[in-house]
């Protein structure tokens, strides 16, 4: 055989392996997962904090609509949710029942923080990755985190230190905190009031209210605070009950006498129900604005939403919105269904979000989003309660870092 | 302390007790009456808030509406009683107590459905009369005008609730219906057209509580637990059945709550239940003398 016949076939031989990779019909060799990929979302839907978990479940089946166009690895996800009625007993075994007898490949929740702890605990203990979308307590990625749990909404941590170095800016030294006595409640102002201690040493507590979830008339609670004549109050509640704070405030004009700041004071899905009637100058932070920034891609997200569901998301659409693309594009990367390899791919995933790209960091599977901070301000041609001049804090510079994690990990 | 600030916090302390009053004062008179602890009172509770918002806000807010959502939202507090009352548990009244706690439990996580179902899981806000909107200036406190306005309505209502049962006959039947039950049937009396009456009272003070707490509070799915329990503790320390024990039930627990948060506001939450568990230790069936 002639050297002319030895490179015409092995011509042959390369092109015929580049085809094998390169041609469409390569796309058939990739392993499919052979079977849909089935998610199980335990959540809140019956009472008050039904709002949050609606709008998340909302943005999570936007995103399914999108990815399962084309599908992913040949299969669509699918999901199953249940209703845990803000108990975290009947979230626990609603979240069995999920791994048990539907035998699902991943578990999602909740916007309850004990809940979210509980489910936790079951998800280390039965080895299924578990990614939490609203609820926030710092605990869930930092000192109770594992390598099953995930989260794809802001924490604590990193809300407290936004708010506070934001708020810290200001000249007040003397602080009243009043919160909500619960998980939530007691972890927002934990981080809140250690980081502006980091922030102002020279701060101090003039006093501490607290009440119980749900409590329905808050005007003994805010005219006893003003009565202490703090120069400042931080107030530790979401959803209803911060609304609540927010209507209170109104009635017993408290904002203009003690400039007051609450996570998600500026968020659109908790202020949405009080239209117009909150007090302006409230200082807020939250993860997610529909109306800012104004980029394609969030233009783009808050469109789609608005055509599927008739209102602009808010930050838990968001949220859920990136989860789905989250266990999407894990499960692209890992070509399996294999729980660790799942987790394995999710380890310090970047996807591309509706405010740009975000990452699931590695060390404590926390995700990086940045926080916007705010104060509250009527905007009639919205017929709305904006946040007037939006600041943006990197993500990165309010997270707790690895090393804090690691340490309240070992504690 | 500043005598302006624990005088200011006495009078927002008593506006509190007068939606707790108007609400247990339902709850007692149902207990007095018909020996029905009813445990979706709290329920009538919710509908009367939602009803006010529905009102206010299907009138656009105005004046004229949010006046007409505090007087007309009772009564869907009052229908939803009366419906079930006659629907179900007129059927019941001979059985014993636990079954009508468990009855009346039920028709309650029935209800809280059918509130979502018609008004969904979002919660809601209601605006107050504009005449009513922001603070009075009392020796120099700030108090809000709709706390003073409550202040009003309380003992109107409980005055009303007095001449009701004791001036008008359907009142008096009522009270006789009260003590011996038998003896107003063997007097040719309609004794469960009295029971009804009597149930649509109670049902009409629930949405009536709701209603006027409505600009105060966010309307959620829920509200119904909180206060339910808070009325229960309020009739027990009062005196079961007793219409002036809700009525000094109330203050205590309003007065102690409000005043707690002054003394100690880290742990102002278990002031009204420390006041509840030693009236208990002290006069076991209540201040004033218990119906039952």
């Amino acid at each position: 055989m002639g050297k002319g016949w030895v490179a015409l076939l092995m011509g042959v031989t390369v092109t015929l392996a580049a085809g094998m990779f390169l041609s469409p019909s390569s796309v058939a060799q990739v392993p499919t997962l052979g079977r849909n990929v089935k998610v199980g979302i335990v959540d809140t839907y019956s009472g008050p904090p039904a709002v949050f978990s609606n709008d998340a479940l909302n943005g999570f089946k936007l995103a399914l609509g999108e990815i399962n166009r084309d599908g992913v690895l040949g299969a669509r996800i699918e999901f199953v949710t249940r209703d845990e009625r803000f108990s975290p007993e009947i979230g626990l075994s609603m979240a069995r029942e999920l791994i048990l007898q539907e035998r699902v490949d991943l578990l999602v929740g909740t916007i309850n923080s004990a809940t979210a702890l509980a489910i936790s605990a079951l998800a280390r203990e039965q080895k299924i990755p578990f990614i939490v979308w609203i609820s926030k307590s710092e605990a869930i990625t930092g000192a109770q985190g594992h390598r099953y749990v995930f989260s794809t909404t802001e924490n604590t941590a990193m809300a407290g230190k936004a708010l506070a170095e934001y708020f810290a800016r200001k000249p007040f030294l003397r602080f009243w905190i009043g919160a909500e006595d619960y998980e939530y409640g007691h972890a927002i102002t934990n981080s809140f009031w250690r980081f502006m201690k980091r922030a102002k040493p020279e701060a101090t507590l003039a006093g501490q209210t607290w009440w119980r979830t749900g409590e329905p008339d808050l005007v003994p609670y805010l005219t006893s605070i003003m009565a202490g004549r703090p120069e400042a109050a931080f107030f530790g509640t979401g959803g209803a009950g911060m609304a609540n704070v927010l209507r209170t405030m109104l009635t017993v004009g408290f904002a203009e006498r003690v400039p007051s700041a609450i996570h998600t004071a500026i968020d659109f899905t908790a202020l949405r129900p009080l239209g117009l009637n909150v007090p302006e100058g409230v200082t807020g932070t939250t993860d997610y604005l529909w109306y800012y920034p104004e980029t394609p891609a969030n233009q783009a997200f808050v469109r789609a939403f608005q055509a599927a569901y008739g209102t602009p998301p808010g930050f838990p659409a968001f949220h859920g919105y990136n989860t789905a693309y989250f266990i999407a594009e894990a499960i692209r990367k890992a070509r399996s269904l294999d729980r660790e390899k799942i987790i394995d791919a999710l380890e310090g995933l970047r996807i591309r979000s509706p405010v740009g790209e975000v990452e699931m960091r590695a060390c404590d599977h926390q995700v990086i989003y940045p926080i916007i901070a705010g104060v509250t301000k009527k905007n009639l041609q919205l017929n709305a309660i904006v946040a007037a001049n939006p600041v943006i804090l990197r993500g990165a510079d309010v997270m707790p870092t690895c090393e804090d994690v690691a340490r309240a990990r070992r504690r | 302390m500043d005598l302006q600030v624990i005088g200011s916090q006495l009078l927002v302390g008593l506006s509190r007790a007068m939606i707790l009053f108007i609400v247990s004062a339902g709850l007692s008179f149902v207990l007095g009456v018909l020996r029905v602890p009813n445990v979706f009172h709290g329920s009538l509770y919710m509908i009367g808030a939602f009803a006010a918002f529905t009102i206010a806000t299907g009138l656009g807010s105005n004046a004229a509406g949010l006046w007409l959502a505090l007087l007309a939202a009772p009564l869907a507090g009052a229908v939803v009683g009366l419906v079930v009352e006659r629907a179900l548990l007129s059927r019941l009244y001979e059985r014993e107590h636990l079954m009508l706690i468990l009855f009346t439990w039920g028709i309650m996580l029935i209800l809280n459905d059918v509130v979502k179902l018609i008004w969904g899981a979002d919660y809601r806000s209601v605006l107050a009369p504009p005449i009513l909107r922001g603070a009075a200036h009392i020796l120099g406190a700030a108090v809000p005008r709709y706390n003073l306005f409550l202040l009003l309505v309380g003992p109107l209502v409980a005055v009303g609730m007095w001449a009701f049962t004791h001036k008008t006959r359907l009142g008096r039947m009522a009270r006789a219906a009260a003590v011996d039950r038998e003896m107003v049937g063997v007097l040719g009396i309609d004794v469960s057209r009295i029971l009804a009456a009597a149930f649509l009272v109670g049902s009409y003070l629930a949405g009536l509580g709701g209603a006027l707490v409505a600009p105060t509070t966010s309307i959620t799915l829920g509200m119904d637990h909180t206060i339910i329990i808070e009325a229960f503790l309020i009739v027990t320390i009062g005196g079961l059945g007793n219409l002036w024990g809700a009525l000094v039930g109330a203050l205590l627990f309003g007065v102690t709550q409000s005043l707690g948060l002054l003394i100690w506001p880290q742990f102002a939450i278990v002031f009204p239940y420390a006041a509840t568990v030693l009236v208990l230790l002290v006069r076991p069936t209540g201040l004033l003398r218990s119906v039952w």
